[in-house]
C-alpha cells in the first residue's frame, strides 16, 4: 500500500514537474481557416519549451544550413525580441485594406500576428522568449561560429 | 500509516511550491531591468496613412523611439550601417548640405525660401527651434473663391537639434540614430508631417502614448 502511495506521488509528481516545465514559457498558437469550400483548418497550441528542445534533435547539418541563411538577421531579431518584451499589449503595425486586416502586436510576452482576410484567418502568437531562444541557437550554430 | 504519509507528503508539497515559484524568479533573476509595461516616459513615433480612395487603405504604425535607437545599428544592409545612412554627393547635386544646415543654424529666425508659382508654392523658414517646409501643390483650375485648387499640401515641421543631429556624422552621412536620441530628449506632443492629397492623408507625429488616435 506504502509502495503504491510513494508510487502515484513520484508520478503525480513528475506530470505537474513536466506541466510547469512544458507550459512555463508559455505556448504557441497556429489558427488557420480558409474560408472556400473544403478549406483547411488547422488549430494547433505547441508547449514553447518544447521548440529548444526540439532543436537539439535536428541535424547539426540542417541547423547550420539553417543558420547560414538566416545569420544576418538573427542578431536583429534576438534584439528585437528582447526589446519587443518591453512593450506588452501594443500594436505596432495596423493595416486595413477594405476587407483585409493585419496586425503585428504584442499581447502580454507574445508576438502575435493576426491576419484577417475574406480568403482566411491566420493567427500566430509566439512566446518572445520561444523566438529569442531560437535566434540564439540558429546564431550558435551559424558557419565561422 | 497518516502520520508516514504526511512523512512524504511534506517534503513533496515542499518541492512542488518551489517548482511553481521558480517561473516567478527565473523571470526575476533573467530580466531585472526590463519591465514588462512601457515607461510613461517612453516617446512614441506614430505613422497613420488614409487613402481617402474606395477601399480606405488605412495603415498605423506605432513605434517606440527607445526600441528604434536600439534596433537601428542591428541593420547594416545596403546604405544603413550603425545607424547611420550613406549617400552620395552626386545625389545631393552639388549642393553642400551641412553647409547650408550650418548657415540655417546660425542665422536668426525667419522665413528663407519662399517661392509662389503657377503649379506650387514652398515656404521654408526656421521659427522656435523649428525648421519648417511647407509645399502647396495646386491644380490647373480654380476653387469656388477663385484661387487656385490645392492638390497637395505637405507640412514638415522638425525641432533644429534632430536636423543638426541628423548631419552630425560625416559629410555625406545621415546619422539617424542620432536624429532619433535628439526626438526622445525632445519634450512635449509634436507633429513632424503632415501630408494632405486628393489620394491620402499622412500624419507623423511623436506623443507618448502607445497607441495612436
Amino acid at each position: 500500500m506504502m509502495i503504491l502511495a510513494k508510487l502515484g506521488l513520484g508520478v503525480a509528481s513528475s506530470i505537474v514537474f513536466a506541466s510547469v516545465y512544458t507550459f512555463r514559457e508559455g505556448v504557441i498558437r497556429v489558427d488557420v481557416d480558409e474560408h472556400r469550400d473544403g478549406g483547411s483548418h488547422v488549430h494547433f497550441w505547441v508547449p514553447a519549451a518544447a521548440v529548444p528542445m526540439a532543436m537539439h534533435f535536428v541535424p547539426k547539418e540542417h541547423l547550420r544550413e539553417a543558420a547560414s541563411h538566416a545569420s544576418e538577421f538573427m542578431p536583429l531579431v534576438q534584439i528585437v525580441t528582447k526589446e519587443l518584451r518591453r512593450y506588452p499589449d501594443t500594436t505596432f503595425v495596423d493595416v486595413e485594406d477594405g476587407n483585409d486586416h493585419v496586425r503585428v502586436s504584442t499581447v502580454g510576452t507574445k508576438l502575435q500576428i493576426d491576419v484577417v482576410n475574406p480568403q482566411e484567418n491566420v493567427h500566430v502568437a509566439v512566446p518572445l522568449t520561444t523566438v529569442n531562444d531560437v535566434a540564439a541557437q540558429l546564431a550558435a550554430n551559424a558557419p565561422g561560429i | 500509516m497518516h502520520a508516514r504519509s504526511l512523512r512524504f507528503t511534506g517534503p513533496a508539497l515542499l518541492s512542488l511550491a518551489t517548482l511553481l515559484a521558480s517561473p516567478a524568479i527565473v523571470f526575476a533573476q533573467t530580466s531585472p531591468t526590463t519591465s514588462t509595461t512601457s515607461s510613461n516616459s517612453d516617446r512614441w513615433l506614430h505613422v497613420r496613412v488614409i487613402s481617402t480612395e474606395s477601399k480606405g487603405e488605412t495603415v498605423r504604425v506605432n513605434v517606440p523611439l527607445e526600441m528604434a535607437e536600439k534596433v537601428l545599428p542591428a541593420i547594416n544592409k545596403d546604405r544603413l550601417h550603425n545607424g547611420k545612412v550613406r549617400f552620395d554627393d552626386h545625389e545631393m547635386n552639388g549642393v553642400d548640405v551641412k553647409a547650408l544646415l550650418d548657415a540655417v543654424r546660425t542665422s536668426k529666425d525667419g522665413e528663407y525660401v519662399t517661392v509662389q508659382g503657377n503649379d506650387s508654392d514652398v515656404r521654408v523658414a526656421k521659427q522656435g527651434g523649428y525648421m519648417f517646409v511647407h509645399v502647396t501643390e495646386k491644380h490647373s483650375y480654380n476653387d469656388k473663391n477663385g484661387k487656385p485648387s490645392e492638390k497637395s499640401r505637405v507640412e514638415v515641421k522638425i525641432p533644429m537639434k534632430v536636423v543638426d543631429a541628423l548631419f552630425s556624422a560625416g559629410k555625406d552621412e545621415l546619422d539617424i540614430v542620432a536624429a532619433l536620441r535628439a526626438l526622445s530628449a525632445h519634450g512635449g506632443d509634436t507633429e513632424l508631417v503632415s501630408v494632405k492629397s486628393d489620394e491620402n492623408t499622412v500624419r507623423v507625429w511623436l506623443d507618448s502614448k502607445n497607441v495612436s488616435d
